[in-house]
């Protein structure tokens, strides 16, 4: 490793991190003139690189992640994570379901986990924008039975296939009304970005730009404003001045061990939920013993997942479940309130009607786990055929105990490696059985001959928390804008600043959330920059 | 970015979409097919022929038709690449690399464990004993099993055998399926 560091010119804006929330702050703060540069641990990863094939996909993933899981359903981090430039939205399934009020108040309509310190309409707005940004099709009217209206979405719903359809009847049959799901992807051709082609490969990266990518959205936009994104660029440390109020930059690594220093007016930590807690507790200073933002103690606090409960059908017909998209045809919020289901608190999204490949983590044959030698091959043929899926996803309520921790083992580049322990308590548990007796009604009301769900383990997704946003240090990490308390010039961007997380996918509030925040930054430029 | 019009975007990566690999024969890189590998007697990167062997016993009772589909090969080539370039199973299931432990420690805990309860090594296994075995390990129900957890090691060898015999063009073929690539990229692979 080299031991001489490598000091760069002061810019603007340093961004540790280049996939949803990064890219939407350097396209915002490139436009408005601000010199940026996004560092990523991974690859520059092109359009050109993301082949069909799950086998092929994982090269878009993690690879031996810096982090150490425990707990009974330890953090999803591998499939969900990214590795490179465009992150975990490299690959992302493009649902966009927003969070809805009930949301924003646990605390006060439940007493219960954490209000938000902002309602649903300061981000609603933000939500309009984004759409129209990156191109969301769906029905917002018909939303309109579960959340205030907004702005129409850009596109019309996406095509809808029999292996979303068959559903249908059992829904009605338990008196769920449907709506199309908003997904962020082209029924039709949006800026210059052709229409989707229902192939269903969106999982491991839509090289045609049908669904939006960082790579054709906001990084895009962001790339043309002048931004710089440098690869194989690992941050380890947030740079601090002597009275520790204010970031100055950050340390990293490139490929080749050599150190950098990257000096800049704002910092924003976006390398997602588990790894910036890891960077902000690896910055500690004789100012921050603890980690910085970390007074409250709350970094790395907090992480949530959702579960899903999934429902798995096979019919005679011909579904063609492989056709359609990874995201789903139809979706519900008919099941949000958060005591929707007796003995059981928190939402339950449903969505219907995903693309099911052949191989894969989430390919046909681990719908049926349990098989292997002929019995496996003679699933796969019928199910190639008949196989249907739904999904209802979960909230988990946040617990102090599901945290990020640094421990003494060390990476590449000298920095400790993190633990993340998750656990699901008895509410998850009761949400999630609540959900799979549900499910086995809805799919026996279809025209199903055989349904099953798999009970074996609660499975954990979507990764959330660990600098959660507040009113204030005693209570929080962050700010409404991902501005940390003790250090008004660094920020934190992406989902570990929701406080609780719903059970709508998140990537559509992070975008949401980015826009807010960097809109803001730019309107008060001049009393946050240092 | 340029509109593409459907045909281009329906232009097929052979390469991948066949599942072929870089594979050494005579000191030159080649690209094959797995299966084709082991058609053509390629020597084994990094596994030794007992552990290639249980490999292709495992895999085959996992999934008929494995074995000729090359799961020694693939496994062997992509435990010997960095983890960056790997496209196992393993990978996205948080197995820390170097990713070949993981398969050692796997193959010799079923080995260690099939000579404790029959006297054989896995391959020697009757086929009703391989089943046997097999369904012992996915239930974790080895007694003394020494390892990888016995259910992720059931997972991920499961996977493997799932991608060599159906994760390809040919193996969606096989199943009826169109497999319906988007587009060929430009360069690697």
């Amino acid at each position: 490793m080299a031991t001489q560091e490598n000091v760069h010119e002061k810019i603007d804006v340093v961004i540790a991190g280049a996939g949803a929330s990064g890219s939407t702050f350097a396209a915002v703060l490139a436009k408005a003139g601000k010199k940026v540069v996004l560092l990523d641990n991974g690859p520059d990863w092109e359009a050109t690189d993301l082949i069909s094939s799950d086998t092929w996909g994982r090269r878009i993933k993690p690879a031996g992640p810096p982090f150490i899981l425990e707990g009974k359903q330890v953090a999803p981090i591998g499939y969900h994570g990214g590795w490179g430039v465009g992150g975990a939205a490299l690959h992302w399934f493009a649902n966009v379901p927003r969070l809805l009020p009930n949301d924003f108040r646990i605390k006060s309509e439940h007493n219960r986990a954490h209000d938000w310190p902002i309602a649903y309409e300061d981000v609603a707005p933000w939500y309009d924008k984004v759409a129209h940004d990156i191109g969301i099709s769906g029905d917002a009217k018909a939303e309109e039975l579960w959340r205030p209206g907004g702005r129409p979405y850009p596109m019309p719903p996406m095509k809808t296939f029999r292996n979303g359809e068959v559903w249908l009847k059992g829904f009605a049959a338990n008196n769920i009304r449907m709506a199309p799901a908003a997904v962020a992807m082209n029924s039709t051709d949006f800026k210059d970005r052709p229409a989707c082609i229902y192939d269903g490969w969106c999982h491991v990266g839509c090289p045609i730009g049908a669904l939006a990518n960082p790579l054709v959205t906001y990084l895009g936009e962001a790339r043309k404003a002048g931004a710089e994104v440098r690869a194989w660029s690992t941050v380890t440390r947030v740079l601090t001045d002597p009275t520790g109020k204010k970031a100055t930059g950050v340390e990293y690594f490139d490929r080749d061990g050599q150190k950098h220093i990257q000096p800049a007016s704002v910092v924003i930590c976006a390398s997602w939920a588990a790894q910036n807690p890891r960077l902000l507790l690896n910055s500690a200073t004789d100012k921050h013993p603890n980690g910085l933002g970390n007074a409250s103690g709350l970094v790395g606090k907090f992480i949530m997942t959702h579960f899903t409960a999934v429902t798995n059908a096979l019919f005679d017909e011909d579904l063609e479940p492989a056709k359609g998209t990874i995201g789903g045809q139809y979706m519900s919020y008919e099941r949000y309130a958060k005591t929707a289901h007796k003995g059981a608190f928190g939402s339950t999204l449903l969505v219907c009607g995903g693309a099911t490949k052949a191989s894969g983590l989430t390919g046909l044959h681990n719908a049926r786990p349990d098989l292997f030698g002929a019995e496996l091959a003679a699933f796969m043929k019928r199910g190639s055929r008949g196989f249907a899926r739904y999904t209802a996803a979960c909230e988990e309520q946040p617990k102090i105990e599901n945290r990020v921790e640094l421990v003494s083992q060390k990476d590449e580049f000298g920095m400790p490696l993190a633990r993340i322990t998750h656990n699901y308590d008895e509410n998850e548990a009761a949400l999630w059985n609540a959900n799979l007796e549900e499910g086995m009604k809805i799919g026996r009301a279809t025209d199903a001959k055989d349904v099953w769900q798999v009970r074996t383990a609660m499975p954990a997704i979507h990764l959330m928390g660990g600098t959660i946003m507040g009113t204030g240090a005693d209570n929080s990490v962050v700010n409404s804008f991902g501005q940390t308390h003790e250090v008004p010039n660094l920020y934190v961007a992406g989902p570990g600043i929701f406080p609780t997380c719903g059970a709508s996918n998140p990537t559509y509030t992070v975008f949401a959330l980015s826009l807010r925040a960097s809109e803001n930054l730019v309107s008060n430029w001049g009393s946050i920059a240092q | 970015m340029d509109k593409l019009n459907a045909l281009e975007r329906r232009v097929f990566l052979k390469g991948a979409g066949m599942g072929m690999l870089a594979f050494t024969v005579a000191g030159a890189e080649i690209l094959m097919t797995p299966g084709e590998a082991r058609a053509r007697a390629v020597p084994f990167r990094l596994l030794s022929g007992d552990e290639a062997e249980t490999i292709e016993a495992l895999g085959e009772t996992l999934l008929p038709g494995a074995r000729a589909a090359g799961v020694a090969h693939f496994i062997d080539q992509q435990v010997s690449v960095t983890p960056g370039e790997a496209l196992l199973e393993a990978r996205i299931v948080n197995v820390k690399p170097p990713y070949i432990n993981f398969y050692r420690a796997a193959i010799g805990g079923i080995d260690k464990a099939s000579t404790a309860r029959s006297g054989k090594r896995f391959a020697a296994l009757s086929a009703t004993e391989q089943h046997d075995f097999i369904d012992a390990l996915r239930q974790n129900k080895i007694e003394g099993w020494q390892g990888p957890p016995a259910g992720l090691v059931y997972f991920v060898l499961r996977s493997d055998a799932v991608d060599v015999v159906y994760g390809t063009m040919e193996g969606y073929e096989s199943l009826g399926v169109p497999y319906m690539a988007h587009i060929a990229p430009e360069k690697r692979w």
